[in-house]
């Protein structure tokens, strides 16, 4: 049985304050014949409920809005990246930033510090909206706000390649779907397993690769072209695909 | 001296090369010391000399006119800073060139950058700013490496940071990186971006940047080819300028060519001299495989689409005369009077094997996808247009869904806050007004939403 959560009070401040976000399971195709399947997605769908429904008259819902928004899922590229921490160089690169703008502006440092957080760590975890929140002096609220406006922000692990490719329309007239395709069989990625628009990366079940359709990468003059963590490669037909993650390969 | 280029990346002889000369050049680097050895930053030098009102005067002589996309003249824009001004003046630099079928900013910021950090000095001193940022799109990681590798080096020859060359001049630049939003383009969207924020435009009036700009002072925001072009504007004088491209429409401009065509590139000319005919079949080395070029996007995907076998009426009055589409000029003027625009000058080419409702749809996922959310019209009208081109392409649309997706476009523009309402719009009101037949035959009215009992009873009568 999962354990029923308990309604909790809550906190506006601390974005991480929020109870514990119950854990997803990772591997989605571990053997379970007793319990029911556990959900594709995770936050999108709504965890199963406790049977007995005299204990608790009105649930909370299994996770807020808020939550549901700020909420890192757990994918196979995890091992790949470090968990949050604020070292030192992070520390450093992080006031040369915020020196970058006026003294009472510091807010505008949001981007760059999310990029820094993003670089190193892989994605932005809640842990790390806290962080820049503090940072700069601001209410989480306003850098939640921006993490999940900008499609350049990842709440979730990628792969260890993380490919973009572009399939805006010179590109798709230049074969960029038939590249995600053939990428994708490749990577043995499943990309309708989640809904493209809340969830547009998939990554792979090794964890080595993940993909997402990009929007416009500037470069339709040499059309199809996708980006590998940040190598540009222009000119990437779909016969080239395997040849494009071969070069990785002692990466 | 003569310039050799890398091979098979030699200029087309109806070129003009002014912004692009060092790109794809042999034996040229994105270093300070290869920019300086061509008298790099003497532009610089001579400008400091002038006085900020000379400069501006310079770059209202040469009439030269915006390079991102609405071709707005970019001296009339730096006079509209207000005379009484007391707040510190901003310059940014837009880098983030999102617009589909523009990629000219690109080789200027990874190839060349010294030429687009030169001009930004040259139009800080004229505007009176001491801190410029460069507005650089996610998907360059590597320009924004290297421009900020480039401002160091400009740093280390005092040509940037306190009293540059002795002038008593000031100027800082920064790099900020955005992170993939189309919008981040919109000059009020960018600002309020760089403030740290969702970019979502202000409104004008009363936001106009020249006087409420970033943190509410005045900001000149410019196109990365437009701060180029004050380089060569320094260097061969307004009157020299205006001289090149023809009247009203001076200068030079990158055209990007992509999509079905032999040679696809980018190719620098001036104004007004290139019709679609040189530029396509000359320049471009006509369509693929023997086929035939069935229509043009003539400035970024917003610009609305051009049918090849058309014939324009340009002019007013008297003066109007009939025009061919392949003898158009791309300028801004012309290109307008043919009822679309000039743009970013990004020219998506399509030929015969293309669908039409394929096309269509392709770029209604973009506009989808890039609606920043703000004003309700361009965020609902773009989900449905993608709805209901989805469903045209697909094959499961009725007739009437054409018509419903054209009102759905109506009534988008006009209504938003910034233009891109209208980016997102004009192209489906283009392709509806242009290929309608050709939409229009891909639907068909056994696609009309039938009730179970009226199936049932259709079921029912024809057996009878």
């Amino acid at each position: 049985m999962r354990p029923l959560i308990v309604f909790q009070p809550i906190l506006f401040f601390k974005v991480s304050s929020y109870p514990e976000v119950p854990e997803i399971p990772a591997d989605q195709n571990a053997d379970d014949s007793e319990q029911p399947a556990p959900p594709a997605d995770g936050i999108n769908t709504p965890l199963p409920r406790p049977v007995d429904r005299t204990a608790v008259e009105y649930l909370p819902p299994t996770l807020s809005v808020l939550e549901q928004n700020i909420h890192s899922a757990k994918t196979p590229g995890e091992k790949f990246f470090p968990s949050f921490a604020v070292t030192e160089g992070l520390e450093e690169k992080a006031n040369e930033r915020i020196a970058q703008y006026p003294e009472d502006q510091k807010r505008s440092a949001v981007l760059p510090l999310l990029h820094e957080v993003q670089h190193r760590f892989g994605y932005i975890s809640p842990e790390s909206i806290d962080w820049v929140a503090d940072k700069l002096d601001i209410e989480p609220m306003k850098v939640v706000e921006v993490v999940t406006f900008y499609p350049g922000f990842r709440q979730k692990a990628p792969g260890k390649l993380h490919i973009r490719v572009c399939r805006t329309l010179s590109c798709a007239m230049g074969g960029s779907y038939e590249l995600m395709d053939k990428l994708c069989e490749i990577a043995r990625i499943d990309r309708n397993a989640s809904d493209p628009h809340k969830d547009p990366i998939a990554v792979s079940p090794c964890g080595n690769y993940s993909v997402e359709f990009a929007e416009c990468l500037a470069s339709c003059g040499t059309a199809p072209v996708c980006l590998v963590n940040d190598d540009f490669h222009e000119g990437v037909t779909c016969d080239k695909a395997k040849e494009l993650l071969n070069s990785y390969q002692n990466a | 001296m003569s310039i050799t280029y890398e091979q098979g990346k030699k200029p087309h002889p109806n070129e003009h090369r002014l912004i692009f000369k060092n790109v794809d050049r042999r034996g040229w680097n994105p270093s300070i010391k290869r920019y300086l050895k061509e008298d790099g930053y003497e532009m610089l030098k001579k400008a400091l000399r002038m006085d900020p009102k000379d400069v501006i005067n310079e770059v209202k002589t040469s009439g030269l006119r915006g390079r991102g996309g609405a071709g707005f003249p970019t001296g009339i824009k730096w006079g509209f800073i207000p005379p009484d001004n007391t707040k510190p003046v901003y310059l940014i630099c837009n880098c983030d060139e999102s617009e589909p079928g523009t990629f000219k900013d690109r080789y200027i910021v990874h190839q060349d950058p010294h030429q687009l950090i030169e001009g930004m000095i040259i139009s800080a001193h004229a505007v009176g700013a001491h801190t410029a940022y460069i507005y650089i799109r996610e998907e360059f990681p590597e320009a924004a490496i290297t421009l900020e590798k480039a401002i160091q080096e400009a740093k280390e020859n005092s040509f940037l940071g306190e009293n540059i060359l002795g002038s008593g001049f000031d100027l800082e630049i920064y790099v900020h990186r955005g992170a993939a939003a189309y919008i981040c383009g919109e000059e009020t969207g960018l600002i309020e971006s760089l403030e740290g924020k969702r970019p979502y435009p202000r409104i004008k009036p009363p936001y106009f940047p020249a006087a409420i700009g970033l943190y509410m002072a005045p900001t000149i925001v410019n196109n990365v080819e437009s701060l180029c072009h004050v380089v060569h504007i320094m260097r061969m004088g307004g009157d020299e300028y205006v001289k090149l491209g023809t009247p009203r429409n001076s200068g030079t401009r990158i055209l990007c060519v992509s999509g079905d065509v032999e040679k696809p590139g980018y190719f620098e000319v001036e104004v007004g001299k290139i019709t679609f005919r040189e530029l396509l079949y000359d320049m471009c080395g006509g369509p693929k495989d023997g086929r035939e070029f069935k229509a043009v996007i003539p400035g970024g995907s917003s610009s609305k689409i051009l049918r090849c076998n058309e014939t324009f009426k340009i002019g007013r009055g008297d003066d109007a005369k009939d025009m061919d589409f392949w003898d158009i000029p791309l300028d801004f003027d012309t290109l307008a009077a043919a009822g679309s625009m000039a743009g970013s000058g990004g020219v998506i080419v399509m030929d015969d094997s293309r669908r039409m409702s394929w096309v269509l749809n392709n770029i209604t996922h973009f506009y989808a996808h890039e609606s920043c959310g703000q004003c309700t019209p361009c965020r609902e009208g773009s989900t449905w247009m993608k709805k209901v081109s989805d469903r045209i392409e697909g094959g499961t649309a009725t007739p009437t869904d054409v018509d419903t997706l054209e009102q759905i476009a109506y009534q988008i523009d006009g209504k938003t806050v910034c233009a891109f309402g209208e980016a997102s719009s004009w192209p489906v009101e283009a392709m509806i007004d242009k290929f309608r037949d050709e939409l229009v035959g891909e639907t068909s009215e056994d696609n009309n939403f039938k009730s179970k009992e009226r199936i049932e009873q259709e079921k029912f009568l024809s057996s009878v």
